[in-house]
C-alpha cells in the first residue's frame, strides 16, 4: 500500500494492479458496474418495467403453477437435462445489480432446464413498490428485501411459508442464523448476505487508528466528511453516541439525537447513499459513513483505504431471499433457494461481490482475504454486539420522517 | 401603441380585444380533433390528481396500509409545519436564479438563432434540442465530474495557476442552479425563439425611422412584442425548477436540500403516501396562485395597455 501525493498516480498504479493479478479484471468490472450504476439505473428500469409487464401478463390469468400448454411451447426451447419433482419450467428473479456470482443464473439453468428471468433494480424504493404493487410480488417469484422488511410483508400477505422440505441445503446455515428474529424458524424467509455499518476514512489524510462515532462530528474535518442518506442508518449513529438504542421510540430520546445531528449538518459535505464509494475514490471526501460493502468496492481502487465497525456499537443487517404470495413458479423459487444454498454456489457469488453469507458450508471456499478480515468477516463475539434495525410502525416511522426532515430543511 | 395586435395573435382568434375573446370553438370536426388530447390529460393528468386528492385525506394504518377511515385534513395541517420553510425558501430562491440565469441567456440565443440562423435555424434548434438525447441523469454525473475538487474545472483553474488549491464548487449554491439552469435552457429557449421568431421586424424597422436608438427600440418593441414568449419561458422554467430533486440530489451537498427532496422523503424511507400528497398538493396550490397572479400581472401589462 504505497502513499500517493498526485491523483494522475492512481490510474497508472491500478492499471498495474490489473497486470499483476489478473483475477483483478473481474472486480474492476465490479468497481465500474458500481461507478456507472446510476447511469444505467434508469435502463435497467426500463427493461425491468418492460419485463416485470411481460411476467405479469404470463402470471396474470394462473397464479398456480404454469399450465401445461406452455410448459410443451417451452421444452422444445430448454429441453431439461436433470428431470426434478415437476419444478415450472420458468422463474422470475429481482434483485440487485452485480449481487450474485458471475455465473449463478448460468448453472441454475442448466442444472435444471429452468428458464430464468433474471431482473435488477436500481434502489430500494423502486424495489419495494414493485413488491408491493399488486399485493403479491409484481409477478416475480423470488425477491431479495432487507430483513427488516420482513414482518410486514408477512403481515401484508405479499410473500409465502417457505417448505422447508424442498430446500435440503437449509443444514448449511449456520447455528446463528438458523432462527432470526425479524422471521423465527426462517418460516417466511432464508438468509442471503449480511453487512455491517461504519465510516471509511482516508489515512494520507487522518493518522492513527479510529474507533469512534464521534470522529464523524470531528470540525476539523468541516466540508470532508459524508453521512449516509439514510435516515434510520443516520439516527442510528447519534444513538450510539448517546449510548441509546437504535431501534428507540421515545420522543425525548429522538430530540436527544436530532440535536446531535443538528451539530454535525454544518460540517458534512453531503447526505449520500449512492455516490460514497466514488467520492471516496475522488478524495472528494476524506471519511465517509458507509456499509461494509461499500468499503470493499472502494478498496478495489484505492487499497489504502480503512474501515471500522465502530466502539460504541452498530448496525449489522442482511437481506433475504422470499417468494411472492402471488409467484408464478413456486417449486422452481425453492430449487432457487436450494441452489444458492449451496456450499460452493455460495462460496462463489461471496468471492465475486465481497459480502459474507450465513453459509457455514461455503466457509472454506471463501477466498482467504474475505474471510480473514476481521473487518468483513468480523468474530462472532463483536458480530453479537451488533443490532438489527428494527421495524418501525408507521406512527414511530413518522416520528423520525419529521426529525429527520427538519434535520434537512 | 401597436400592442393591439398581441392578443389576437395570443389567442389565434380574428376578434375584438378582451371579453369576446372567449374560448367558442364551436364545432364537432375540432371536437373530434381535441379527443385524444382530452382523453390522454384525463388518464395521465386528472385520473392520478384525483387518486392524489383522497390519498391526501386518508392516513396510514399501524399494518403501513393508506386507509380512509378517518378522512381529515389532519395532513394538511401537519404538512403546514414552519420545519418545511428553510427548504421551501432555498427552492424558490434556487428557481428564481434558474429562471433568470436561463432568460438572461435564452434571449440572446434565441435572439440570435431567429435573425442571423437564415437557412441554419432548424440545425440551430436541433441543436439546442441535442442534449435531451442523452438521459438527464447522465448529464448531470457529467456536471459532477467536471465541478468537483479534482475535476476537469479544478484542474484547468490549477494547472493555469490561477488557485492554489481546488475550490470547493460542488455541493453548493453554486453547482445546484447552474446544473438547473444547464437542465431548463432549452425549454426557455424554444418559446422565446418562437416569439422573437414571430415578430414582425418592421416594427423595430419603423421604430428606428422614428427614431428610435437601438436600445430604446429593443425595450419599447421588441421586449414588450415577445413578452409572451418571456413569460411562456418563464413559467416553464420556474414550476420545474421548483420541484426539481434530481439536480439538488447529485449536485447538492449536505445545505443544499429542497422541498422536493423532503416530498421524495415522506414517500420513500417515511412511507407515508398521504401525508407527502398533502405535501405535494399544497405545494401545487402555491405554485398555480403564484403563476395566475404572475400571468394576471403581465397580460394586464401587455395587453391592458391598449384598453
Amino acid at each position: 500500500m504505497t502513499e500517493r501525493n498526485l491523483p494522475g498516480m492512481s490510474f497508472n498504479e491500478a492499471l498495474e494492479e490489473q497486470l499483476a493479478r489478473a483475477h483483478w479484471t473481474r472486480r474492476e468490472f465490479l468497481r465500474r458496474v458500481a461507478a456507472f450504476g446510476a447511469a444505467t439505473a434508469l435502463t435497467q428500469l426500463l427493461i425491468a418495467c418492460g419485463q416485470a409487464g411481460a411476467s405479469a401478463t404470463a402470471g396474470a390469468p394462473s397464479t398456480g403453477p404454469t399450465p401445461a400448454g406452455s410448459t410443451t411451447a417451452e421444452a422444445t426451447a430448454t429441453p431439461a437435462p436433470t428431470p426434478v419433482p415437476s419444478p415450472e419450467d420458468k422463474l422470475f428473479v429481482y434483485n440487485w445489480d452485480a449481487y450474485i456470482g458471475e455465473d449463478t443464473v448460468k448453472q441454475f439453468q442448466d442444472k435444471y432446464g429452468i428458464e430464468v428471468t433474471y431482473d435488477n433494480f436500481p434502489d430500494e424504493s423502486t424495489q419495494i413498490g414493485k413488491i408491493q404493487s399488486d399485493g403479491k410480488g409484481g409477478g416475480y417469484d423470488i425477491h431479495y428485501p432487507a430483513s427488516t422488511w420482513v414482518p410486514s410483508f408477512v403481515s401484508d400477505g405479499l410473500i409465502q411459508k417457505i417448505d422447508h422440505s424442498l430446500i435440503p441445503n437449509l443444514k448449511n446455515l449456520s447455528t446463528a442464523w438458523q432462527s432470526p428474529a425479524y422471521d423465527p424458524g426462517n418460516a417466511y424467509s432464508v438468509p442471503n448476505f449480511w453487512w455491517t455499518t461504519g465510516y471509511a476514512w482516508d489515512p494520507r489524510d487522518i493518522s492513527g487508528s479510529l474507533t469512534s462515532w464521534a470522529e464523524l462530528w470531528d470540525p476539523t474535518r468541516k466540508n470532508k466528511m459524508s453521512m449516509l442518506d439514510d435516515l434510520r442508518e443516520c439516527f442510528a449513529a447519534g444513538a450510539f453516541r448517546l449510548g441509546l438504542s437504535p431501534n428507540t421510540t421515545s420522543t425525548t430520546e429522538l430530540d436527544q439525537i436530532l440535536q446531535l445531528l443538528e451539530q454535525q449538518k454544518p460540517l458534512l459535505r453531503f447526505y449520500t447513499a449512492t455516490d460514497q464509494i466514488t467520492d471516496m475514490i475522488n478524495e472528494v471526501v476524506e471519511m465517509a459513513h458507509c456499509w461494509s460493502g461499500d468499503w470493499v468496492q472502494m478498496t478495489y481502487d484505492k487499497p489504502r483505504l480503512k474501515y471500522v465497525i465502530p466502539s460504541e456499537g452498530s448496525i449489522r443487517g442482511n437481506d433475504v431471499m422470499v417468494i411472492s404470495s402471488g409467484a408464478p413458479h413456486p417449486i422452481a423459487a425453492h430449487l432457487w433457494i436450494d441452489f444458492n444454498l449451496d456450499g460452493d454456489i455460495s462460496a462463489a457469488s461471496t468471492n465475486y461481490i465481497g459480502y459474507m453469507g450465513p453459509n457455514d458450508a461455503a466457509l472454506p471456499k471463501i477466498d482467504d482475504y474475505i474471510k480473514n478480515d476481521p473487518r468483513l468477516n468480523p468474530p462472532q463475539a463483536v458480530l453479537d454486539e451488533l443490532i438489527e434495525l428494527e421495524y418501525l410502525k408507521p406512527d414511530d416511522l413518522a416520528e423520525y420522517t419529521d426529525r429527520w426532515n427538519a434535520l434537512q430543511a | 401603441m401597436t400592442t393591439a395586435e398581441a392578443p389576437a395573435e395570443l389567442d389565434g382568434v380574428t376578434a375584438p380585444p378582451r371579453e369576446a375573446v372567449a374560448r367558442r370553438s364551436g364545432s364537432a370536426a375540432t371536437s373530434i380533433l381535441v379527443l385524444p388530447g382530452v382523453l390522454w390529460l384525463v388518464a395521465f393528468f386528472l385520473v392520478p390528481l384525483a387518486i392524489m386528492a383522497v390519498v391526501s385525506v386518508g392516513s396510514v394504518d399501524p399494518a403501513g396500509h393508506i386507509t380512509l377511515a378517518n378522512p381529515g385534513l389532519g395532513n394538511y395541517t401537519h404538512a403546514l409545519d414552519p420545519e418545511f420553510i428553510p427548504a421551501l425558501l432555498r427552492s424558490i430562491w434556487y428557481a428564481t436564479a434558474t429562471t433568470i440565469l436561463s432568460l438572461g441567456i435564452g434571449y440572446p440565443v434565441a435572439y440570435w438563432i431567429s435573425r442571423y440562423g437564415g437557412r441554419h435555424k432548424v440545425l440551430l434548434l436541433i441543436l439546442v434540442m441535442l442534449p435531451f438525447w442523452t438521459s438527464y441523469l447522465i448529464r448531470t454525473y457529467a456536471w459532477v465530474m467536471i465541478l468537483r475538487d479534482n475535476g476537469v474545472l479544478n484542474s484547468l483553474l490549477l494547472d493555469s495557476g490561477l488557485i492554489d488549491e481546488p475550490i470547493p464548487i460542488l455541493n453548493t449554491d453554486v453547482s445546484v442552479i447552474l446544473g438547473m439552469t444547464y437542465g431548463f435552457l432549452p425549454y426557455a429557449i424554444l418559446p422565446l425563439f418562437v416569439s422573437i421568431d414571430r415578430l414582425d421586424f418592421s416594427m423595430v424597422q419603423a421604430a428606428r425611422d422614428l427614431y428610435a436608438s437601438g436600445r430604446g427600440a429593443f425595450l419599447h418593441v421588441t421586449l414588450p412584442l415577445t413578452m409572451p414568449g418571456i413569460i411562456a419561458a418563464g413559467l416553464l422554467t420556474f414550476i420545474p425548477a421548483l420541484g426539481d430533486f434530481v439536480t439538488p440530489s447529485v449536485l447538492g451537498g449536505a445545505q443544499t436540500t429542497t422541498i422536493a427532496k423532503l416530498v421524495q422523503t415522506i414517500f420513500t424511507a417515511g412511507r407515508d403516501w398521504p401525508y407527502g400528497s398533502a405535501l405535494g398538493f399544497l405545494l401545487m396550490g402555491v405554485t398555480i396562485v403564484g403563476t395566475l397572479i404572475a400571468l394576471r400581472s403581465l397580460r394586464r401589462e401587455v395587453i391592458g395597455a391598449s384598453a
